[in-house]
């Protein structure tokens, strides 16, 4: 039964190291010296600190491309997570007609190549609007990419809330807008928190549409610029690519890290029940 | 609320499907005219298509047993870990690539892949398994681009879909599997006669689900790739997008049709599974 145990947990561990190992790697490219990057050996003969430094202030318009991201991503995580609130909020509680029918539009969208084949359209109706080459035009495709999983995710946590509770809170003389602010939001918080961590990675890191959407690179987003950029010499040299890469992690991780009570909750809860 | 649904997804879609019936180009000043069903009459006969689809159901074939089987297994180990911080740690840890967006994970495998610099060249000459002339050649169309993309989409779903194995063990009562040690079975018998078949319905989802997204990957293979037609990564999802926005000629009726003969495909192979599961139950 010891070795059993004991094998267990090197298995785990294993595939764990498998995690972690490349994100590590990075990690050490970042802070590794011009000399060391290019030789290619895993642990360096001198560090070199310098390199987050210079890809802020040296690189014209990379605080520009960061400040883009962090717009649309911040707007597309608010507006696609109230969204899904509401349209969960209603599709449970709202006895309106037509209910079926939306849930099974949305739950087919999710088998259905959706982003791949809307490409063209989407592509003609944001030059129709002419949205073409904006950065804030890039928000209302990005709202949309995961706003049925996110609405599906919401509907099965307002599921879990027992009815008595709402009727509770009609007799108490809440309406639907008090009950849904006082009573079920704090109720669903790990709900709206999955929810608003899977918009966050999807708008943070999207390439396809913004890569088509866009042409300048003062208007582009962060993945956009460091899919185009492959180290080389000068000022994307590789040590700096690596940089840019963990400053783009980084947010990720850390609301992760700071939320990730809430969200194995919210997952638990719901999130994995569709 | 539905705004946004209908407008960039419900609206489009059909309005993709209306142009691929189209001669339908974006600069051009004279209506589109109806052609009917010759942009799929084309496609059809279009070897481009063919092998862009194969391609695309090659990758699938490589990619869908390592993230479905791999997770499940993760799952079943971590699950019999008793000491409660280890196990959340362990969560923890598998969960951070599903917190790193997509785009980010193929710059990061892009280097690692890298024949000059990229670490995993490194440690196989190291070993003395390959000299620096002979180390492979991961990307860049190649025959191991294909694998190579497979192995490391598995790597980045991995701690999500234990996620959803472990929802699904979970649910499992523990009196069962009491129950079932109780009567003498061992672990291998418990886990096919206890825990497989209440696995089975998170395990066709994400079948299900993990081939469809397999079927229609595209920015892995703009990253990897390029639009190089010889190239593995040239699927009909890429040809599609190089027809619609990359060649000259901007044909996107033909692209259109093209999409929805890929989409067709799918949803032929997704409503044969989704039966399948179903009748199972």
């Amino acid at each position: 039964m010891k070795t059993g145990i004991f094998l267990r947990h090197l298995t785990i561990n294993f595939f764990l190291a498998i995690i972690v190992l490349p994100l590590l790697w990075v990690l050490l490219l970042s802070i590794k010296s011009m000399p060391d990057a290019y030789s290619g050996t895993l642990w360096p003969d001198k560090f070199d600190f310098s390199h987050y430094w210079y890809v802020v202030t040296k690189i014209e318009t990379l605080p520009r491309n960061m400040l883009n991201s962090i717009v649309v991503t911040l707007s597309t995580v608010v507006i696609t997570t109230v969204c899904a609130i509401l349209a969960g909020y209603a599709l449970v509680y709202a006895r309106m007609p037509g209910r079926i029918a939306v849930i099974s539009v949305l739950t087919a969208s999710l088998f259905f190549p959706t982003k791949l084949i809307s490409l063209i359209a989407i592509y003609e109706i944001q030059r129709w609007l002419g949205l073409i080459n904006s950065t804030l035009g890039l928000i209302p495709p990005y709202v949309t990419l995961n706003l049925a999983i996110s609405v599906l995710i919401m509907r099965a946590i307002f599921e879990q809330i027992p009815v008595e509770l709402i009727e509770a809170s009609r007799l108490d003389g809440c309406g639907p807008w008090g009950t849904l602010i006082r009573v079920l939001l704090p109720l669903t918080v790990n709900g709206i928190v999955v929810v608003a961590i899977v918009n966050f990675v999807t708008a943070w890191g999207e390439f396809l549409l913004a890569a088509t959407l866009t042409n300048d690179q003062a208007v582009r987003t962060m993945p956009v610029i460091l899919a185009s950029v492959f180290g080389g010499m000068g000022q994307w040299a590789w040590p700096r690519v690596a940089a840019v890469y963990i400053l783009l992690v980084l947010p990720g991780i850390t609301f992760f890290a700071l939320l990730q009570r809430l969200y194995f909750k919210g997952l638990t809860e719901g999130a994995l029940k569709l | 609320m539905m705004f946004f649904f209908i407008g960039y997804q419900v609206y489009p879609i059909l309005r993709v499907l209306w142009m691929s019936f189209t001669n339908y180009r974006f600069l051009r000043l004279t209506p589109a005219e109806w052609v009917g069903f010759d942009n799929y009459r084309n496609a059809l006969v279009d070897p481009i298509v063919y092998t862009g689809l194969l391609r695309a159901a090659e990758f699938t074939v490589l990619f869908l047993p390592g993230t479905i089987l791999l997770p499940m297994l993760l799952a079943v180990l971590i699950e019999r870990v008793e000491h409660e911080r280890l196990a959340s740690l362990y969560r923890i840890i598998l969960l951070i690539p599903a917190v790193i967006p997509g785009t980010l994970i193929f710059t990061l495998w892009k280097w690692m892949y890298d024949f000059h610099i990229g670490p995993i060249n490194y440690i196989l000459i190291q070993l003395g398994w390959f000299t620096e002339r002979t180390a492979p050649q991961w990307l860049g169309g190649t025959a191991l681009t294909l694998p190579a993309v497979a192995a490391f989409e598995v790597w980045w779903g991995l701690g999500y879909h234990t996620m959803f194995f472990l929802a699904g063990l979970a649910s499992i009562p523990k009196d069962l599997t009491d129950a079932a040690r109780i009567d003498g079975a061992n672990e291998w018998k418990l886990f096919w006669y206890v825990t497989m078949p209440r696995l089975l319905p998170v395990l066709s989802i994400l079948v299900v689900l993990r081939f469809g997204s397999a079927m229609s990957v595209i920015e892995e293979y703009l990253i990897f790739g390029g639009y190089n037609r010889a190239s593995p990564t040239y699927t009909w999802t890429v040809y599609m997008y190089d027809l619609a926005f990359k060649i000259g000629d901007w044909l996107q009726g033909y692209a259109a049709a093209i999409g929805w003969i890929g989409a067709s495909a799918m949803m032929c192979v997704v409503g044969g599974m989704l039966y399948l599961f179903r009748s199972r139950d």
